[in-house]
């Protein structure tokens, strides 16, 4: 009976021109989105493989120098593009890739590649995610919204009530016949795009590809769900569309913004110079509620000498040794500083990302746009994993450098230089996106935001079908 | 004969206004019942009631025996339904319509080919069943209605003017398919403004007025003209 309803709807739609437009535009955008995303994806990759290894002959190739000058002298890490960025770009192109790793700083990524864009670009640039997340659902509300009120309006609606099929029957029948419609229209597309990135040697990333598709399907589940709860509650077709626009607005334009803004409000994050400031001045004279900076970096050598078994020992030590470690222990302070600070500032953006997930409980489409990002590899949690991640290798590294010259300098102090050998023992920096579950368990509000509207959705379309006058 | 058809003090309110008046009435198997009346006076009312697409505020409307309102899924399933305008889905074929409604009735068995065979029987030429519906007029719509009747095998059939606005030619051979039906033992409500057409295929007549069943009687001995006299009185008073 499901199925008899379903493919009644499936031929009505297809047979419909206004459909057959609509779906062509939404296809034609989907698929320009998707070719060029992918395009755009790949040029960054190999821009940014291209930048890391001069970067890295930059740094293999700088000469005999001191090991604590090379720390100073630095290199820079490139964050590679989102795994999915063709699909959603994401935050990527408002957020740094460019980081320089040195000593005595902890940098945060530089060179948003929206500061490069073209004036135009400030209109939004089209993606495959925009295209779903914003276009689609409107396509689903096109071919739906009278997919109740249109069977009162012409009069089916008694002639189906005088069959005596029931409403959950023939509503399961409208969702399955809408579905498998948008199914005809996306299915392809997401086969295409599947085929494409296993085929260029991204397996790896076809388990979040795979995910991703499935949020979408649930997403487009609700719409569907609310589209047809919508019909068959309005009393006529046009009250159904109004109706209807009037939820996307609010769910994609105004919900969105609102919690932007109240995340922007509840949780105000410093300024770039305000930061810098901050850690200058704490740098200067000690972490608040903690010792002062010489005597905390004091504290830290003594850990360091006790550490090496030199405790209390530092007047029959090598100077160079010394040196070494007071350098690895001024060091430690900075890090001290830098995680106080930039600590802070990551832990309020990853609040304010708890404001938006928690927001989606008015708008399913913050809740999917939110695990777009996130699978695609586009959100400000992976962009906090990069940072992360080079700030424990420019510490690595540092601390390499430190204890090389502590061990190595000797007598020759200052002017001892190391050579190549060294540089090529500090392996490249490699950024390793967090694994799909380890994605899905940070989105879990939004998660759980999406399966609470699939279920509210459903529930409200069973309700108000089971409800609906014939008449 | 057993009654397909029956309201018991049917009576239907909204508000303070009475719609139907306790109306009591039994139509039995192969017999068709025409109600006339005016507009407003309640005959489509009655057969709402009949199709369970609004509920009684007294009494019970029984379809082979099962109250309506307590068994809204048996009872569907014994009746058809053709309104003054059959309406069907623009965008399929007539066929593709036949059997979405006959599948929804529950009658999957038939196939294709049978149901060709039965819009044919029904008057519709066997190329027009291939065609969409969007193209169809009122007559060829009302013949699918017919074709969706006999497919379902339904025992009691409900009309609610289902002639209107139809050519003689059309409405002579609507009739005669209901009749036809008739003889296979389907029992007919049919509610119309048509004193000729009731007297012609109505082996009984009622005359509804502000909600009452005010006169019902055989068409046997009766005249067009004593019948148009009749309805006619019914209406001046």
């Amino acid at each position: 009976m499901i199925r008899v309803v379903a493919v009644k709807e499936l031929r009505e739609l297809l047979r419909d021109g206004r459909f057959r437009l609509a779906a062509a535009v939404v296809l034609g955008l989907l698929l320009a989105a998707l070719v060029f995303g992918w395009r755009h994806a790949q040029a960054v990759k190999a821009e940014r493989t291209a930048a890391q290894s001069i970067a890295r002959a930059a740094w293999t190739g700088q000469g005999d120098k001191n090991p604590h000058i090379a720390a100073h002298y630095g290199m820079y890490v490139f964050k590679p593009a989102g795994v999915l960025a063709f699909v959603d770009p994401g935050a990527d192109p408002y957020l740094g890739v460019t980081l320089k790793l040195e000593a005595h700083k902890q940098q945060l990524p530089q060179d948003a590649p929206a500061q490069d864009g073209t004036a135009i670009d400030r209109f939004g640039q089209l993606s495959a995610a925009a295209v779903l997340q914003l276009l689609v659902p409107l396509l689903i509300i096109a071919l739906g919204f009278a997919s109740w009120s249109g069977e009162r309006e012409r009069g089916t609606l008694r002639q189906l009530a005088a069959t005596g099929v029931l409403p959950r029957r023939l509503l399961a029948g409208k969702a399955l016949g809408l579905a498998l419609t948008l199914a005809l229209l996306l299915v392809p597309v997401a086969l295409v795009a599947t085929a494409t990135v296993v085929a260029a040697g991204e397996s790896a990333t076809a388990a979040r590809l795979a995910v991703l598709l499935g949020a979408y399907a649930a997403y487009f589940g609700v719409i569907i769900a609310v589209t047809l709860a919508a019909s068959a509650w309005a009393q006529s077709s046009r009250a159904a569309l109004v109706a209807l626009l009037g939820f996307w607005c609010v769910t994609t334009l105004v919900v969105p913004r609102l919690a932007s803004d109240a995340a922007g409000r509840l949780l105000p994050l410093p300024t770039a110079a305000a930061l810098a400031q901050a850690v200058h001045s704490t740098l200067a004279t000690g972490l608040p509620n903690g010792l002062p900076r010489e005597e905390h970096i004091d504290t830290l050598s003594k850990a360091l000498l006790a550490k090496h078994g030199f405790a209390g020992a530092e007047t029959m030590m090598d100077d160079a040794l010394l040196q070494g470690l007071e350098l690895q222990a001024e060091a430690e302070y900075e890090n001290a500083v830098f995680d106080h600070h930039v600590g802070a500032v990551m832990t309020s953006m990853a609040h304010q990302e708890q404001v938006g997930q928690w927001a989606a409980i008015a708008s399913p489409m913050l809740a999917i746009r939110l695990l777009s990002m996130a699978l695609a590899g586009t959100d400000f949690d992976h962009h906090r994993a990069f940072g992360r991640q080079a700030e424990a290798y420019r510490r690595g590294l540092v601390g390499a450098m430190n204890d090389d010259f502590a061990r190595n300098a000797g007598a020759a102090g200052w002017q001892y230089k190391a050579n190549r050998k060294l540089w090529h023992q500090a392996v490249p920096f490699a950024y390793r996106p967090a694994a799909v579950d380890q994605v899905l368990r940070d989105q879990q509000v939004a998660l759980a935001m999406l399966a609470l509207w699939a279920v509210g959705a459903t529930l409200a379309a069973v309700l108000v079908s089971r409800r609906m006058q014939v008449l | 004969m057993a009654a397909v058809l029956e309201a018991i003090a049917l009576r239907k309110t909204y508000g303070d206004v009475v719609a139907l008046h306790g109306l009591d009435l039994s139509i039995e198997a192969g017999e068709i019942f025409c109600l006339l009346g005016a507009n407003g006076a309640g005959k489509t009312t009655t057969i709402q009631l009949f199709l369970g697409f609004i509920a009684p505020s007294a009494g019970s409307a029984r379809i082979v025996g099962l109250d309506v309102a307590t068994h809204a899924l048996q009872t569907k399933q014994s009746i058809a339904y053709i309104p003054e305008n059959v309406m069907l889905y623009p965008n399929l074929t007539g066929i593709e319509n036949l059997e979405f409604f006959t599948t929804l009735a529950g009658r999957r068995a038939i196939g294709r080919a049978g149901l060709v065979e039965i819009l044919t029987r029904a008057g519709l030429a066997a190329d027009a069943a291939g065609r969409r519906v969007s193209g169809y007029s009122k007559g060829m719509r009302q013949k699918v209605g017919i074709a969706m009747a006999m497919a379902k095998g339904a025992r009691a059939l409900l009309l609610d003017e289902p002639t209107s606005g139809l050519d003689p030619k059309g409405s002579n051979e609507f009739s005669r398919l209901l009749q036809s039906m008739s003889a296979d033992g389907v029992g007919v409500l049919m509610a119309t403004h048509d004193i000729f057409r009731s007297k012609e295929i109505g082996a009984r007549v009622g005359i509804m007025k502000h909600g009452q069943l005010v006169a019902c009687m055989g068409t046997e001995d009766l005249s067009h003209r004593d019948l148009e006299r009749i309805y006619l009185e019914h209406m001046h008073d």
